[in-house]
């Protein structure tokens, strides 16, 4: 537009000639460039806007979808992504998914953690938290909840990911190894609880589950590097949680982990110590991942040889068995062989013959050597088992309730030898094979009992005390004839006295004759002697009957006392008839 | 306006900078004899100028509002700002008001300054003649507005400066302030650049 115009302007008078009074500008050679230099600007802003937009493309990662539960403390725009604590990507969006039932999250990754977006990775919203195992996610409280992260190692990529519910407990690529453990109940474990070697913390609880069939659980620990070689094939693990307080001939005894494990749980696991014959130079190896234990109740029951497998038996009982419980133990000669499952009441052939059958799970393996030595050549382990209990019931083996425990009236189930037992039939093959019984000694108390009662009553009173007393009479007979032979004497020495000289030569007469009556009062007290005093003096030999027979009362009485405490409504309605009481 | 006569017409240039008149034949580029001003008749390649500075606002515009302005460190982290998303999150908090001034300043006077130097340069490439008051208003509108557009980079840079607290808090600015800068820079330079005489092209009526 600066072009000079060319040619006289119509509009325009005359050229403007040199006009005196105005200056003349000194006319410089113009750029006649039609193209400025100033497009030279938008170029560089096209550069620098593309640089920027560029970067910002290069900067923005492939964009996911991650399915919630709920989007508590996710924001569009504010959330961040993290993956080991290093910011990899933004949410973008939050809506609900078509069914209403998920929150779908839009989360656009950073350039640099397009990797994440794969086939396994797991993602969750990294919340406060506060268990038993301890506090996490604090720095949440501030900054607001975040989206963890935990990468996977797969090559197929993937855009759309269903978030966990809560933080997995085992990250990807995290040193150590996981174990499962089959237990009878959780106790008090919970994800998280710390699994204890030695009271070193060396790994956590990560998981549990019901087995399929549901008669177990099976929880997952996962044993932290470099710890996990520690866990081997003879590993036994315990639930270590509260205190294990035990009563034994050697005091009291009382073991935890620690304090933590005291209220959160715990488990903690050792090695098996091992029979003499392969102590030496075994050296486990380490177990393999995800191999199977058993979790034990206690460390004793874990450090106990293995049961194996239980040999169901029955033992019918036609005695009360108050203080029976399941669980009691079956003990052979003082050793518990095995455990008491059920108590259950039966009606038995004869009329009115109430009995009580219990079952009882015995563990073969507890005898040890004795199974060796007696156990045939049979096929299988459990009807080898079988025979050999078949053997021991022969040797006279029975079973009898008796009493555990006498502040508590526990019961145990013992099996002894009885040699004078009559013999009886022993079903070897039977699936659950029944044990014969003896009655045990409570059983036999109440028939004598009865028989010290009877005795009792037949204990003549009257006649002891009619005897007693007669005894003392002729004891005083004894006596008062004595002073009768003393005054005698007496009066014949008066006698004497007027006329003691002439009497003097019949004073020895008279001497001689008291002498003589001396000699038969002594021969009096004697016999009064003889009838007290010497052993087998009738006197004696009565009183302690009587007195025995009074110790015997008074047992009577208290075992009396004792049942009425039991059975107080004896004392009203009289004893019942007792069909467990044996026929007299 | 037929019989009207500009100084060009009639052979004449006056120095922009010290008002002294001069005859001139084809006097532009020559410096002022008095003050040394470079004179021209009409600003140099006016239109081709400021449709430059137009194109590099337009080009510039978009990492301006694709990019982060500014990004607030504090406590709870860190949080980058784009402009829409400021004012959505100032019109979702309640502030309209705020959201309006901010929405007028950063988004609608750039696009209408862009536009409207665009129709002018447009039109006086045409030689228009149609609407000529008006389009001269609507530069004189332009003018006056374009000092304000600086605003959000004012803002942003205050901020920077003043919120220092630290590890507690902090604003830095981000890679789409600069492109808004620039986008501000052109459009002013474009209306500067912008010869509103050419609103009345020569030889036309």
């Amino acid at each position: 537009m600066s072009e000079p115009v060319a040619g006289a302007p119509p509009v325009a008078p005359d050229p403007p000639a040199a006009q005196p009074w105005l200056a003349q500008p000194v006319l410089a050679r113009q750029n006649r460039l039609h193209l400025s230099l100033v497009w030279i600007v938008p170029i560089v802003a096209v550069i620098a806007g593309a640089v920027l937009v560029v970067r910002a493309l290069l900067a923005t990662g492939p964009e996911i979808t991650i399915e919630f539960r709920s989007a508590e403390g996710i924001e569009a725009g504010r959330t961040e992504v993290r993956f080991k604590e290093v910011s990899v990507g933004r949410v973008k969006q939050v809506q609900l998914a078509q069914d209403r039932q998920r929150v779908l999250v839009t989360v656009g990754l950073a350039k640099s953690a397009a990797g994440l977006a794969v086939e396994d990775t797991r993602f969750w919203v990294v919340r406060p938290r506060i268990g038993t195992a301890g506090v996490s996610g604090l720095s949440t409280l501030f900054s607001g909840a975040y989206i963890g992260v935990d990468a996977g190692e797969s090559e197929d990529s993937r855009r759309e990911f269903n978030g966990l519910d809560s933080p997995p407990l085992v990250l990807r690529g995290e040193p150590g190894r996981s174990f499962v453990l089959r237990a009878v109940d959780l106790g008090s474990l919970d994800v998280g609880s710390p699994v204890y070697h030695r009271r070193v913390r060396v790994g956590r609880v990560v998981g549990y589950a019901l087995d399929d069939g549901g008669r177990g659980l099976l929880v997952k620990v996962f044993i932290e590097s470099p710890h996990e070689k520690l866990v081997t094939a003879r590993s036994r693990f315990w639930n270590a949680s509260g205190v294990d307080i035990a009563l034994t001939a050697s005091g009291l005894s009382v073991h935890t982990q620690s304090m933590a494990s005291l209220l959160a749980g715990g488990i903690a696991f050792a090695d098996a110590p091992l029979g003499p014959e392969v102590r030496a130079g075994a050296v486990a190896a380490p177990a393999q991942p995800g191999q199977q234990f058993q979790l034990f109740e206690k460390a004793r029951d874990a450090m106990a040889p293995e049961d194996g497998e239980p040999l169901p038996v029955r033992m019918v009982f036609q005695q009360s068995l108050r203080g029976l419980e399941p669980g009691a133990p079956v003990e052979l000669l003082g050793v518990a062989i095995g455990t008491v499952r059920t108590v259950e009441l039966l009606g038995e052939g004869a009329a009115n013959n109430v009995a009580l059958a219990v079952g009882a799970d015995l563990y073969p393996a507890r005898l040890g050597r004795l199974r060796q030595q007696l156990a045939g050549s049979a096929v299988a382990q459990a009807q080898a088992d079988r025979v050999l209990l078949g053997r021991l019931v022969e040797r006279g083996l029975r079973a009898q309730a008796s009493t555990g425990n006498l502040l508590t009236g526990q019961m145990l189930v013992a099996l002894e030898f009885a040699p004078k037992a009559a013999a009886v039939a022993f079903d070897a093959q039977a699936l659950v094979p029944t044990l014969p019984t003896v009655p045990g000694p409570l059983a036999d108390i109440q028939p004598r009992l009865a028989e010290v009662v009877d005795r009792l009553a037949r204990v003549r009173f009257d006649e002891i005390g009619t005897e007693l007393q007669g005894a003392l009479g002729s004891l005083r007979g004894s006596g008062s004839s004595l002073q009768g032979t003393l005054a005698a004497a007496e009066a014949m020495i008066k006698q004497l006295t007027p006329e003691a000289r002439q009497a003097l030569v019949d004073v020895q007469k008279t001497l001689a004759a008291a002498n003589a009556a001396l000699a038969g009062a002594q021969q009096s007290l004697g016999h009064a002697d003889a009838t007290l005093l010497a052993p087998g003096a009738p006197l004696q030999v009565q009183g302690q009957q009587t007195l025995a027979e009074l110790q015997r009362a008074a047992q009577a009485m208290r075992v009396l006392a004792d049942y009425l405490q039991r059975h107080p409504e004896s004392l009203l309605r009289g004893k019942p008839a007792d069909a467990l009481e044996p026929a007299r | 306006m037929d019989a009207a006569a500009d100084a060009r017409t009639l052979g004449l240039l006056r120095c922009e900078c010290c008002a002294l008149v001069l005859e001139s034949a084809d006097g532009s580029h020559a410096p002022c004899p008095r003050c040394g001003f470079t004179l021209h008749a009409r600003k140099p390649q006016s239109l081709q100028r400021t449709a430059a500075y137009l194109t590099a606002a337009v080009v510039l515009y978009v990492p301006a509002n694709l990019l982060p302005v500014m990004a607030t460190q504090s406590v709870f982290g860190r949080d980058s700002h784009t402009i829409a998303g400021g004012i959505h999150d100032l019109w979702t908090t309640g502030s309209h008001e705020l959201a309006l001034i901010v929405f007028i300043a950063s988004i609608a006077v750039p696009i209408l300054k862009i536009a409207a130097l665009s129709l002018l340069v447009w039109s006086c490439a045409r030689r228009s003649t149609q609407r000529q008051r008006e389009r001269a208003q609507m530069y004189r509108l332009v003018e006056t507005v374009g000092h304000w557009s600086m605003l959000d980079v004012f803002v942003v840079v205050l901020l920077v400066g003043m919120v220092r607290f630290g590890a507690l808090a902090g604003v830095e600015p981000e890679p789409g302030l600069l492109a808004f800068g620039a986008v501000v820079v052109s459009t002013m330079l474009a209306s500067a650049s912008f010869d509103p005489r050419l609103i009345w092209p020569e030889g036309e009526r």
